[in-house]
């Protein structure tokens, strides 16, 4: 025991000692929950849509003004021209362009068939995506509105209620996803480091020549870290909470309990990195290389798990971000308990067992 | 002048060629991400998992849940936990809709009356539930007017241009292969000079007749190679593997990437010129790619973002590119549409090699 303390109040000191790096090991995930926070969401409004109105009657007009007050679509910078409406496309000055044909109104009014046109930009898929089921859905109401005058008051009525992001705040849904992804990056990198600084510096071989063991010294190495990150993932959890006034409706306990699990995981990972390489340079960049887009892309931050193609789904499961969002989300937004997030959590800690064993494994094969 | 930055060019390209992993890491683990992640980046929302509770169980209820199936996005069907501990599964994420049917369902409709039905969302992912809701309402809708999603008669024709089948992988691989280059440029050159420094091999270079110029060229050319290679790997499999199109002119889309390469490297030299270890260079590096992928339009649209969020990533050299690269590969743009781009992705390469001109001959002395 004493001898893993040594070592992580040694880690500390080198810690300590860099104060340039340490105020950007704890400035740096602030500054990036403050800027992701608010830039990424997926409201998607402000795509710009052309409208290209042939037939010209109140009832095309009130298409187009549905369109334009839905908050979806915006009016595009530029008017096609007649000859070559979609050339406005290419120049990215509007996304969509629609195309009212002549014969609207009359399709109205006898109920005969007629056909819309929509064209998207296909090349920003998210775009593109929320072009298409938004158009979908102003169309369906204007067409139930056309043709069910008077019907309203006995059919049935929907009565919807939301439960737990009661306002639809996206910063609700993204920010605990984005402390997750954060957490993960800034672990893997830190702890990728120490030991192949010892490595590099020449100073290994005294480490080993110490009657210290191999797991006394990975200990003693992750424990500063483990204090490290979990200082930076209460500030940025604190920041969440002030900021983005992100609710937290369960228990902070279970979720501190399951932070340290996951910080242990990511610094798992790093140690695992430092082991295989032999310069600090090929650490950093081996972590950052496996960490940046795979957490971001596979971790269900941004994109919903469920739906990528079933193989991603199975390769997701070895991301650790993936049960730490759920977890996060869980108890923040929903409350959640153990009683609930028990899949999760046996995952993430089967993960942090695998990766540590791995890390240790490793450390004593390159010794021995 | 050219002999010396061939030199130093050489020297470190000899010095990844030696470092197997480092090679490993430049060129391997791109390709595999780029297999990895292609089809990850899939923001439609569909698959809307919808517990139903049917309390009246009559042909009336059966039709209207199936109204909700056909479309493309509830996936309905009934719930393992009763009503009373429905939010059981809402907290376990097995469905993130809930669907009441009262009793008197069908007996109301039949005498003209209201009748209500319940709507229960997840809001935790706001997108999803806005989008759940509306449809919801849609389709109740139709339902009331008797018409159905099939049976009207006035259709949207859609029509998407440059990506027909709606394939995310097309504009997923060109924007994961850009993201990578971004960071292993930035990564390298970030690293170029304060590694010497750290090593002390700075002093020695700095004993030769080199000057600030000739350094910086001879630590950024062997970069702009390595994101070179990479790109034409990244390309060649990705129209080979994943049919990709490539509307657009070859040529242009190499010499523009000349411009964005410049802007990278140059923020990689900046990131040297201001760190003194190459844990701190590492730790820009990192800051400035995620701040590259994340503010790029690659993941979520950049007309989402606030407007002072939108006005930062003007600074972002990918986000140019990847219009760049969509526009050619995918529309077939030239120079004509592409402009604004290539001239601000220019002034960022060169105010930010000027800055880091300015703090490296500086430093030197």
């Amino acid at each position: 025991m004493n001898k893993i303390k040594f070592i992580a109040i040694k880690e500390f000191r080198h810690i300590m000692r860099d104060s340039r790096s340490l105020i950007i090991v704890i400035l740096m995930p602030i500054m990036m929950t403050f800027l992701y926070g608010y830039a990424i969401n997926l409201d998607v409004k402000n795509i710009k849509l052309a409208i290209v109105d042939f037939d010209n009657s109140s009832e095309s007009r009130d298409l187009t003004g549905r369109f334009y007050n839905s908050g979806y679509f915006v009016k595009s910078e530029k008017l096609p021209d007649m000859e070559s409406p979609e050339k406005v496309l290419v120049a990215g000055k509007a996304n969509a362009v629609l195309f009212i044909k002549p014969g609207l109104a009359e399709a109205i009014a006898n109920f005969s068939d007629y056909e819309l046109g929509i064209t998207v930009d296909g090349s920003d898929a998210n775009l593109a995506a929320a072009a298409s089921s938004y158009a979908k859905m102003i169309l369906a109401e204007f067409l139930s509105s056309k043709f069910s005058s008077g019907q309203t008051e006995s059919g049935v009525i929907l009565r919807s209620k939301i439960l737990y992001n009661e306002d639809l705040q996206s910063s609700h849904f993204f920010v605990p996803g984005l402390i997750a992804v954060i957490l993960m990056m800034i672990s893997a990198l830190l702890a990728s480091v120490t030991i192949a600084r010892e490595k590099e510096t020449g100073t290994m071989e005294q480490l080993l020549t110490s009657p210290v063991t191999p797991r006394q010294i990975i200990l003693g190495k992750v424990i500063p870290y483990v204090i490290l990150a979990s200082l930076d993932g209460l500030l940025i959890l604190l920041f969440a909470l002030i900021i983005f006034g992100v609710p937290f409706s369960g228990s902070s306990l279970l979720l501190m309990m399951f932070g340290l699990i996951y910080l242990t995981t990511a610094l798992s990972f790093g140690i695992l990195i430092s082991t295989l390489v032999k310069t600090q340079q090929l650490a950093m960049m081996f972590s950052l290389l496996a960490t940046v887009l795979p957490t971001v892309m596979l971790s269900g931050y941004i994109f919903e798990i469920k739906n990528m193609p079933v193989v991603m789904q199975w390769l997701t499961q070895l991301i650790p971000a993936r049960y730490f969002i759920m977890i996060i989300r869980g108890i923040m937004l929903k409350g959640s308990g153990l009683a609930e997030l028990w899949t999760e959590s046996i995952f993430l800690i089967a993960l942090t067992i695998g990766l540590l064993t791995l890390a240790v494994k490793r450390f004593q094969l390159k010794i021995g | 002048m050219f002999a010396t930055i061939f030199a130093l060019v050489k020297k470190e390209l000899i010095q990844v060629r030696r470092d197997s992993n480092m090679v490993r890491m430049l060129f391997v683990m791109p390709i595999v991400q780029m297999f990895l992640l292609a089809y990850a980046v899939n923001s439609d929302v569909k698959l809307i998992y919808t517990a139903v509770y049917d309390f009246d169980k009559s042909d009336l209820s059966r039709e209207y849940i199936r109204s909700f199936s056909p479309g493309e996005y509830f996936v309905t069907g009934s719930s393992k936990y009763s009503l009373l501990e429905c939010e059981e599964g809402f907290k376990n994420n097995s469905y993130n809709v809930a669907l009441t049917i009262p009793q008197d369902f069908s007996n109301n409709l039949e005498n003209s009356q209201p009748t209500e039905v319940g709507f229960m969302v997840d809001g935790t992912n706001s997108n999803s539930a806005a989008i759940a809701m509306g449809y919801a309402g849609v389709i109740t809708q139709q339902f009331n007017s008797g018409l159905s999603a099939n049976s009207a008669p006035i259709k949207l024709a859609e029509k998407r241009l440059y990506n027909p089948e709606a394939e995310s992988v097309y504009f997923t691989v060109p924007g994961i292969i850009a993201t990578l280059i971004t960071m292993i440029t930035i990564m390298q050159t970030s690293m170029a000079i304060v590694k010497e420094r750290e090593i002390g091999t700075l002093e020695q270079l700095m004993v030769t007749p080199i000057t600030t110029s000739q350094l910086i060229l001879g630590k950024i050319i062997p970069f702009a190679l390595i994101g070179y290679i990479e790109m034409t790997l990244g390309l060649v499999l990705g129209i080979l593997i994943f049919k990709i199109p490539f509307v657009g002119s070859v040529a242009l889309l190499y010499g523009l990437t000349f411009v964005f390469l410049f802007a990278t490297l140059g923020l990689g030299m900046f990131i040297s010129s201001i760190s003194s270890t190459q844990q701190q260079a590492m730790f820009f590096a990192w800051f400035f790619s995620v701040f590259s992928m994340l503010m790029s339009g690659f993941f979520t649209p950049i007309a989402n973002m606030p407007q002072t969020i939108q006005y930062l990533t003007y600074l972002n050299p990918l986000r140019y590119f990847l219009t760049i690269v969509r526009g050619i590969m995918m529309k077939g743009a030239t120079l004509s549409t592409l402009y604004p781009e290539v001239i601000a992705m220019a002034i960022f390469g060169v105010a930010i090699f000027t800055l880091s001109w300015l703090r490296t001959s500086k430093r030197v002395k």
